[in-house]
């Protein structure tokens, strides 16, 4: 498998000449015309303390640190569900919080609030939580949505408030947001270098 | 009560990929048109955006505001109760679907218009799909190719000609029917990806080709070549370079001053006489209702719409909705058996495949397990379908990649480490089968849920269907095939799917056709017993292709269009 340092030989300048360059790199978004742009970047969470510390716990065993990218809360992905469940995906609250309330309950039934658990335990616990083995129906549910969230915050522009310094994306090799792609950046042969371009722009991006 | 207009000519009911095409035959040759749609303009610096949030996940550019509450329900069978969706696959918007569509711009086999009497004289009455209702077009390829040839040069379509006037040209598609000429553009830029599959393609003694597209691959009457930016798939474009009918057609139609259209307008009924015929459409706008009295009318809505509105439309000779006295509205519907159907299957490579960017529609294609193509002999079924790679993806889909079975869990370190290495290494293909009515297969109204208006929405009811799955299953193996020949290292799916029942692509629900007995429509679109008013759109046809509907429903939009031009002509004013 390939490692960062076999990235082909283009620059970012380069492929950010030529026809590109007729294109303004930002015209397919711009602050004046995304109406939404002006919603606030930061957001009141949603969710209590102590439901934040457990989410932080469980996003970090679904992505955590390695070598390639710290772990998902730092990556920004909870600023993610901050903001699009206080935007957009407000029906899923009331399952999300369920959820946590039931991997809660289970985490105490093992000698302690899920964050202070041991990886391991922590692990075990989400492995019975996918597999429905909570008693409550929330669980299997709730962690479905909540792995498909996490994706979400790790893997979008970083305008949304995950992706933080574009790390989700230098993790699987996406570049970034251009208006227009030129030849080399669809040549195969390596990773292609990163770009660190959100489609609205640097003043949005999050950071 | 409704305030009455002034009459028109011609009143066209939705200005998407059918009604956007038909207004324009219609202005140049001097009627006055209205084009009533329920969406309204979009634009492309406001409304079109680099974002997979915005575009895939959350459909900001593809959730339409009317269709939202008429989402329709679908079930399985007559003994279920139909569901509603969340989502309605297509939106509202001068332009409709044809902005955020992925603009692969197909003409159809030969085969495909007359799938009935080709299976008699090859195979036998055993091999005809059993429950299917198919029957032949009431019109030849030859027939429609000069509308083809029309429309790919109104809109601006990329692509290389396999087939002109007979003569075959391998670098396009040796199965297609005689062209006139070659297309107006040459097919979008390739790429190293579909390189390779090209070339693994012929190593494998197939006939691969660049796909058409309803796209710009070079500058073209104004509007700007492909940037090839990777958000074309339920995006619209930032470019204006997909030449959707908002940016081509409809502004043609516009500078001929014959051109008015109505935005946010929701047309709720087609307004019949005493005598059968129609006098004109009712319509809300801004809350008020308004009666647009017409010579003609052109229903061009979703296949959805156009049925639902036509049961809708009752009257003093349409008691049962409107061209429905032979119970004929709804029947012979079908959803296209395709990647919606669950007709697909990916590849994962051992090498970076660098596909981020790109277009769907930049992509390769190929027609040897399609159609009549190859000999069905014992194979029993008939068609197939077309296998088609491509590029385009989206960094949160590429991350919620399948593990091919590598990784113990969808998640923690290992899981990681694995959509580290792959998420850029892995594609995916579609594969779009032909596809026919059956009698299991309909849509009526459906008894429990509404639109915001009280009015019904339409009730899907998709049975089993014989020939599909096995068709699409048979040319999935050879996807997979095609896959592992190009150094595949794991190939997923090929299976055949199960069907949908709401989708993109649905087809049929006012069959046109010969017999009033079997169909809704006539040869040009006109309706049986209501001879001026037409239907346009996808629900006319009879039987899908293995390929996308849009540009055969525009053909067949431009030649309904033109034969109501020559109708009122003779009719006088």
């Amino acid at each position: 498998m390939s490692k960062p340092s076999e990235e082909s030989g283009l620059s970012r300048r380069a492929l950010l000449s030529g026809s590109v360059a007729l294109v303004p790199l930002l015209a397919t978004s711009c602050s004046s015309t995304t109406s939404s742009a002006s919603s606030p970047r930061v957001v009141d969470s949603v969710f209590t303390v102590q439901e934040r510390a457990t989410l932080q716990a469980l996003v970090d065993r679904l992505l955590p640190a390695d070598e390639f990218s710290p772990a998902a809360s730092e990556c920004g992905v909870l600023d993610y569900f901050d903001r699009c469940l206080s935007e957009w995906n407000q029906g899923d609250v009331p399952l999300l919080r369920a959820a946590v309330a039931a991997l809660q309950a289970q985490a105490l039934e093992r000698g302690g609030e899920f964050a202070t658990l041991d990886v391991d335990t922590q692990d075990a616990l989400l492995v019975a939580m996918e597999a429905g083995q909570f008693p409550a129906a929330a669980g299997q549910a709730g962690f479905n949505r909540l792995l498909r969230l996490t994706l979400e915050g790790m893997f979008s522009d970083p305008y949304y408030g995950g992706n933080r310094h574009y790390a989700g994306w230098d993790l699987i090799g996406y570049p970034g947001a251009v208006p227009a792609a030129t030849p080399p950046m669809q040549a195969m042969g390596g990773r292609l270098p990163a770009l660190h371009t959100s489609a609205y722009g640097a003043e949005h991006d999050g950071h | 009560m409704a305030t009455k207009l002034p009459e028109t000519d011609v009143v066209v009911v939705g200005l998407g990929a059918a009604g956007g095409i038909a207004v324009l035959p219609l202005c140049r040759a001097g009627l006055q048109v209205i084009g009533l749609e329920a969406g309204t303009w979009m634009v492309p610096g406001r409304d079109y955006r680099s974002d997979e949030i915005y575009n895939n996940v959350r459909g900001l550019v593809t959730t339409g505001n009317k269709v939202s509450g008429e989402i329709p329900t679908a079930r399985r069978s007559e003994t279920e109760v139909a569901r509603q969706g969340a989502r309605h696959p297509m939106m509202n918007a001068v332009g409709g679907t044809s902005i955020h569509y992925h603009a692969q711009s197909w003409r159809l086999n030969p085969w495909d218009f007359r799938v009935r009497s080709a299976t008699l004289e090859r195979y036998g009455a055993a091999y005809l799909p059993e429950g299917s209702t198919v029957e032949d077009w009431p019109l030849s390829y030859a027939e429609l190719e000069p509308y083809y040839d029309q429309v790919e040069y109104e809109l601006g379509v990329s692509g290389k000609a396999g087939n002109i006037q007979g003569r075959i040209d391998p670098a396009g598609n040796v199965f297609e029917g005689p062209r006139r000429r070659e297309y107006p553009m040459p097919p979008l830029r390739s790429c190293d990806y579909l390189d390779h599959m090209m070339h693994a393609a012929k190593e494998l003694g197939w006939h691969p080709y660049r796909g058409p597209a309803a796209i710009n691959s070079q500058a073209y009457e104004g509007r700007p070549g492909c940037g090839l930016h990777g958000w074309c798939d339920r995006g619209g474009c930032h470019l204006r370079a997909k030449s959707s009918t908002d940016v081509t057609t409809i502004p043609k139609a516009q500078a001929t001053g014959k051109l008015t259209v109505v935005d946010n307008a929701n047309v709720r009924r087609i307004i019949t006489d005493q005598s059968g015929r129609a006098t004109g459409v009712i319509y809300i706008k801004d809350g008020t209702e308004w009666l647009q009295p017409a010579r003609a009318v052109l229903i061009g809505c979703y296949t959805f719409e156009n049925i639902r509105l036509l049961l809708l439309s009752r009257g003093p000779r349409h008691p049962d909705g409107l061209g429905n006295n032979r119970t004929q509205v709804g029947k012979h519907y079908f959803a296209h058996w395709d990647g919606q159907a669950g007709a697909g299957a990916s590849a994962l490579f051992p090498f970076d495949l660098n596909i981020w960017y790109g277009a769907i529609a930049q992509g390769v294609m190929l027609d040897d397990w399609a159609d009549d193509n190859f000999d069905h002999s014992g194979l029993g079924f008939i068609g197939g379908a077309s296998l088609h790679t491509y590029t385009e993806k989206h960094p949160i889909a590429a991350a919620a990649m399948s593990s091919y079975g590598h990784t113990q869990r969808r998640w923690g370190a290992q899981w990681k480490r694995f959509i580290r290495d792959n998420a850029g290494r892995w594609t995916s293909a579609y594969l779009q089968g032909n596809t026919y009515p059956y009698r299991n297969t309909w849509a009526d109204l459906d008894p429990n849920v509404s639109d915001p208006f009280g009015d019904p929405v339409l009730r899907i009811t998709a049975g089993p269907k014989d020939a599909e799955p096995k068709a699409a299953a048979h040319a999935g193996q050879k996807m997979l095939q095609w896959f592992r020949a190009a150094g595949a290292i794991e190939v997923a799916g090929g299976q055949g799917g199960t069907g949908a029942t709401v989708s993109t692509h649905t087809h049929g629900g006012t069959r046109m056709g010969l017999d009033p007995a079997t169909s809704v429509v006539d040869a040009f679109g006109f309706i049986h017993d209501c001879p001026n008013v037409a239907l346009i759109g996808g629900s006319v046809m009879g039987s899908a292709g293995a390929r996308n509907p849009t540009q055969t429903l525009q053909a067949l939009a431009w030649r309904t269009a033109e034969h109501l031009v020559q109708n009122l002509a003779m009719r006088g004013a």
